[in-house]
C-alpha cells in the first residue's frame, strides 16, 4: 500500500483525473473532497460491505414461501423503469 | 458478449418462462457465480426468482423496485450504462433483491439493484449514484393478516 502524508488543503491525484483533497481534520475524522469524472463511482466502503452482507443474507432456498403483499399495490405492465 | 441472434426473446416481467441471465461480475459477495435463471410465474407476482444456474438449492427472491416504491429514481452510473449497453431506460429491467428472513419483516435492497439489459440478458448489480437516498433494507408493504 502506498502511504502519503498530506496537510490540510493538500491533494493527491489519481490517474491524472481523480483529485482527493484533505479538507478538514476534526479529532479522528478526516474530511476528504473528491473530484472525479462522473463515470467514476465513488462510495464509502461500507456501502459495498452492506450490500455484500445483504446479498449473503438474501440467498435463499427456492422453497421459501413468499410474503403476501397488499392487493392494492400498483402493478406495472412490464416493470419498465420510469425516468 | 454473446450474439443477439442466440438470445432468447426480450425479457419482460410478464414473460412466463425462464430466462438465462449472465452477470459477468457476479453479485457482491458472490463474484464467482455468473449464470442465473430468472423465473417468473404469474401466481407469484410481483415476485420473481433469480436461481443460481446449476444449483437448484440456491436462489434470490427479486421484485420490481418500482412496484414497492413508485417514486424510486435510481441514478445508474454512466460506466454501468455503457457496460450493459443500455441505450434507453426501457432497455433495462431492474430487480431489487428481497430478504425474507423468518420472523423479520421482508425487505428489498434499493441501494444495489440488479440491472439487466432485456435484449442481451446481461446484468450487473449496480450501486446507484444516489445510494445514500435509499436503504438496503427497504420494508416491503406486507398485507395485514
Amino acid at each position: 500500500m502506498l502511504i502519503l502524508s498530506r496537510k490540510i488543503g493538500e491533494s493527491i491525484v489519481i490517474d491524472g483525473r481523480i483529485h482527493v483533497k484533505v479538507m478538514r481534520v476534526e479529532g479522528d475524522v478526516v474530511k476528504l473532497g473528491i473530484e472525479a469524472p462522473s463515470e467514476i463511482p465513488v462510495h464509502r466502503q461500507e456501502v459495498y460491505e452492506e450490500i455484500q452482507r445483504n446479498n449473503r443474507q438474501a440467498l435463499t432456498k427456492p422453497s421459501t414461501p413468499l410474503p403476501k403483499l397488499p392487493k392494492l399495490l400498483p402493478k406495472l405492465a412490464n416493470g419498465a423503469p420510469k425516468k | 458478449m454473446k450474439c443477439a441472434e442466440t438470445m432468447e426473446p426480450e425479457i419482460t416481467a410478464r414473460t412466463p418462462h425462464k430466462n438465462m441471465v449472465r452477470i459477468p461480475t457476479g453479485l457482491l459477495g458472490f463474484e464467482q457465480i455468473k449464470d442465473y435463471v430468472l423465473t417468473t410465474n404469474p401466481d407469484e407476482e410481483p415476485f420473481a426468482w433469480l436461481h443460481v444456474e446449476g444449483n437448484s438449492a440456491l436462489a434470490f427472491v427479486v421484485i420490481d423496485p418500482f412496484v414497492v416504491l413508485p417514486s424510486y429514481h435510481p441514478d445508474i452510473p454512466k460506466a454501468d450504462v455503457e457496460f450493459l449497453q443500455l441505450s434507453e431506460s426501457k432497455d433495462a429491467l431492474l430487480l431489487g433483491i428481497v430478504s425474507i428472513n423468518g420472523d423479520v419483516p421482508p425487505t428489498v435492497n434499493l441501494k444495489g439493484p440488479i440491472v439487466i439489459n432485456r435484449h442481451t440478458h446481461v446484468g450487473k448489480q449496480v450501486i446507484i449514484t444516489n445510494a445514500a437516498e435509499y436503504s438496503v433494507k427497504h420494508p416491503l408493504p406486507v398485507a395485514a393478516e
